[in-house]
């Protein structure tokens, strides 16, 4: 699954790095709304729980969670705004 | 109509008033509608003369300085910084307890963030509606 991500180029990326739970998730939320429908947001997290917590967010609210890359120090989710 | 959650706060002391605020973060992050009510200690904190200071009434006072320190390690927003922006982004609405509120002498304009001061029934009618209902 990375090795098709990192082909991927999101409309907008969002840097929540250093902010605990639940800041990335809260700068998706708020991010989302900047990407077209059927674009891709990128969000960057140093969290852990970020991991697990965006996936399950982005189908709650009805948009498609791509998959992550794991960098060092920090994570890459990639989410695609449906709605 | 958006599933809501509703918060009985009666707590004032900051560890439990960051729970509240990411409790809100997660309802308001799923679209849902978010009631808080503040009890006893809840209306407190939220008066103007009191937000900012709830460290002095921290639960384990003596590891105050530790909480503060490793919050801001953390990267986590105090509380009352959350609840600004939780506001702006979602349906958040903050009710005060009537009995509360006469209690701290609190009114709307010396508190901040609550929409209305209300009754017992209200409380519980919104506890009967809602999908998640906590008390802190």
């Amino acid at each position: 699954m990375s090795e098709d991500l990192s082909n991927i180029k999101p409309d907008k990326t969002v840097d929540a790095r250093g902010v605990s739970c639940p800041g990335p998730l809260l700068a998706a939320k708020r991010s989302i709304t900047e990407v077209p429908v059927g674009g891709v947001l990128e969000v960057l997290s140093s969290d852990p729980g970020t991991v697990k917590d965006l996936p399950l967010w982005a189908k709650k609210v009805g948009h498609e969670y791509l998959g992550t890359i794991e960098e060092p120090g920090y994570w890459k989710l990639y989410i695609r705004r449906k709605k | 109509m958006a599933d809501k959650m509703v918060l009985l706060v009666f707590s004032g002391t900051i560890d439990r008033l960051v729970g509240m605020s990411v409790l809100v973060s997660g309802a308001v992050a799923l679209d849902m509608d978010v009631d808080i009510y503040l009890m006893l200690w809840g209306a407190y904190a939220f008066k103007k003369e009191n937000i900012g200071k709830d460290m002095e009434i921290s639960e384990h006072q003596t590891l105050a300085e530790k909480l503060k320190s490793g919050m801001e390690k953390a990267g986590l927003k105090p509380w009352f910084e959350s609840m600004k922006a939780l506001k702006e982004m979602g349906n958040v609405k903050v009710h005060a307890c009537g009995a509360a509120a006469k209690t701290w002498d609190a009114t709307l304009e010396n508190m901040d963030f609550v929409d209305d001061i209300v009754g017992a029934s209200e409380l519980v009618s919104a506890l009967a509606e809602a999908k998640v209902a906590l008390f802190i």
